[in-house]
């Protein structure tokens, strides 16, 4: 049963996605388990509702609307840039909460226009939390993992840590402990002679031989599992980390950005003096924030309650740049939540890479005023 | 008023399991021929004896139509959500012995620790064009051990219900969760296990349904305590 409230909500949300242009976008409820399991992980297989049909293919119940709307886009083989919305139930098990819950959302695919489309997925994401939460007071929290990486690009950090770090983006504890092993690594050893000299001689090649005969002898075949090849890269990226400290200014350089957090309209300034006091070039970066922020102010958007987190982000390795919430001021909780995942698409079998950016209102949390 | 304990029905577990029950003065007979499933206590009338597959044991716990049961710990945390809520741990009784454990392929030489793992998990998609899978019977130790406690999400698990330890040479998965008691198996397949890899050290226990209708009453604390 739909409360009255609820079909209120649901009403005014979906006249409001139409009134921001988009495509509605209807989606089965039973979809194909795959793609979501292939993309969140195993952790996602205890949440989601699983059968199975009867030539034992594994189905689920939609626990949410991005992906069969970006596989949609896909088998349609849409070349121009789309604007899909959607709303209705999703199924997922959480923590508190009900199992089944209404959603919507916009998916933006195939927009070159980077700066434009973030602001506009935040403005519009704004827009509907405004007309139809009963939440009193909002805020929007904003994060960009493209500085990020940026700041650590200009550390001069070995390419290894900095997909570490860009993975650990976004969890605060996995982020704490890379940056104390970064800040004293550990040792390799190896008691194999053979491997021990072939490391030291950081010789790729013959570490590659080494472990392809000895995977040869083993009765493992080299299709098997990761090649000769990647195992040595590793071990030898592994020998080069060990061998690299994280000094101690660049370590406090790296906190003191981590810990960042002002309003929007001064973010561009805070983020300036830091590359100054720093002494590194976020020029780079700094160019498609400041453009953002723009693209939001001529849309007219009141950035009074939008922050800029540096250490706000997802750890999924999908996202690219723009994450933001819209949270409750008073509880805390988050009414809609988006960002940008340039990646998804060519993990979902796109031929081209095609740009992506969207959210989802949770629109149970809607009705409860806070 | 009876009292029902299931025991292991076959193999070493059973005799094992006889053995500790007669050392605890409980000396189980099998009633009519020595194949029966139903045993009963010499000492003890109101005890009954119920003889059933280690893991059939530990899905009849959650229900509560054996009062308690003996088998590994590993299958009873596997096998039952929430397991705390349902059955309580008596005694641990010395056999059955079996770790459950992390193993990658030998030559693995870049992977020692979870975080190793967790680093290999990170780039697999991007470089295999899937991603790393487990082969394993254990679903739940598996994904309690990888995504709560050491935060790895992009892993898929294979099940495997038998010579999980073939897998990775085989090609079916890259590494497995399984148990072990001595190591030679992995070591026979060139497996290694990982330094912090250990999920669980299980051995076989007496174990309580708290859904028993007898929880908490004196015949069910004769038995409870029977190993102290």
């Amino acid at each position: 049963m739909v409360s009255k409230d609820m079909k209120n909500i649901l009403d005014r949300v979906e006249q409001d996605l139409k009134s921001c242009g988009v495509t509605m976008m209807d989606c089965d409820i039973i979809q194909p388990a795959e793609p979501f399991l292939k993309m969140a992980g195993e952790d996602l297989r205890r949440r989601i509702f699983l059968t199975q049909n009867v030539a034992g293919e594994a189905l689920c119940l939609r626990p949410e609307f991005t992906i069969p709307v970006c596989m949609a886009h896909i088998s349609a083989g849409e070349q121009a840039p789309q604007s899909y919305g959607y709303i209705g139930q999703v199924f997922r098990q959480r923590d508190v909460g009900m199992t089944e819950f209404y959603q919507a959302g916009i998916e933006n695919l195939g927009d070159p226009e980077i700066a434009q489309a973030d602001a506009r997925m935040i403005s519009n994401a704004a827009m509907l939390v405004n007309n139809s939460s009963q939440a009193d007071d909002v805020q929007i929290i904003l994060g960009d993992q493209a500085v990020f990486a940026d700041v650590l690009s200009a550390l001069g950090l070995p390419t290894g840590w900095q997909d570490r770090l860009i993975h650990a983006f976004g969890d605060e504890q996995a982020l704490a402990t890379m940056l104390k092993t970064l800040s004293a690594p550990e040792a390799q050893s190896y008691s194999d002679e053979t491997i021990k000299e072939l490391v030291e001689a950081d010789d790729h090649e013959g570490l590659s031989e080494h472990l392809s005969d000895v995977m040869a002898k083993t009765g493992y075949s080299t299709k098997a599992s990761r090649s000769p090849d990647d195992i040595a890269r590793r071990m030898l990226e592994k020998q080069r980390l060990s061998n690299t400290k994280l000094g101690e200014q660049d370590l406090t350089k790296l906190k003191t950005f981590l810990d960042i957090k002002v309003p929007l309209n001064a973010a561009i300034d805070t983020l300036t003096k830091f590359a100054e006091s720093s002494e590194i070039d976020l020029s780079h970066s700094l160019e498609t924030f400041a453009a953002r922020i723009s693209a939001l102010e001529q849309m007219g958007f009141d950035m009074s309650s939008t922050y800029y987190e540096t250490a706000f982000g997802r750890p999924l390795d999908y996202y690219t740049g723009l994450v933001f919430e819209i949270r409750s001021a008073q509880s805390g909780q988050v009414q809609a939540a988006g960002g940008r995942y340039d990646r998804l698409m060519a993990l979902l079998g796109a031929a081209t890479s095609i740009p992506a950016v969207g959210f989802s209102l949770w629109l149970d949390r809607f009705e409860v005023k806070s | 008023m009876t009292i029902t304990v299931a025991l292991p029905s076959k193999g070493r577990m059973k005799a094992d399991t006889l053995e500790a029950f007669k050392s605890a003065g409980m000396t189980v007979e099998a009633v009519g021929n020595d194949r029966s499933y139903h045993g009963r206590v010499l000492e003890h009338d109101d005890i009954e004896i119920a003889f059933m597959s280690a893991s059939e044991i530990a899905k009849e716990l959650t229900k509560g139509s054996i009062d308690f049961g003996v088998t590994g710990e590993d299958l009873v945390r596997e096998t039952i959500a929430n397991v705390d809520s349902h059955v309580e741990f008596h005694a641990r009784l010395g056999f059955g012995n079996a770790d459950v454990i992390v193993a990658v392929p030998e030559f693995w030489h870049d992977v020692t620790t979870m975080s190793d793992l967790a680093d290999v998990a990170m780039g697999f998609r991007a470089r295999h064009g899937r991603q790393l899978s487990i082969a394993t019977k254990y679903w739940q130790l598996t994904q309690q051990f990888f995504s709560s406690r050491h935060g790895i999400q992009l892993y898929r698990i294979v099940e495997s219900l038998g010579a999980t330890e073939g897998a990775p040479a085989a090609g079916t998965a890259d590494i497995i969760v399984d148990i072990t008691t001595t190591g030679s198996t992995l070591k026979a397949n060139h497996l290694r296990i990982l330094s912090d890899g250990l999920i669980l050290r299980s051995e076989a226990c007496l174990v309580g349904a708290k859904a028993s209708t007898h929880y908490g009453s004196d015949l069910y604390k004769k038995v409870a305590t029977a190993f102290k």
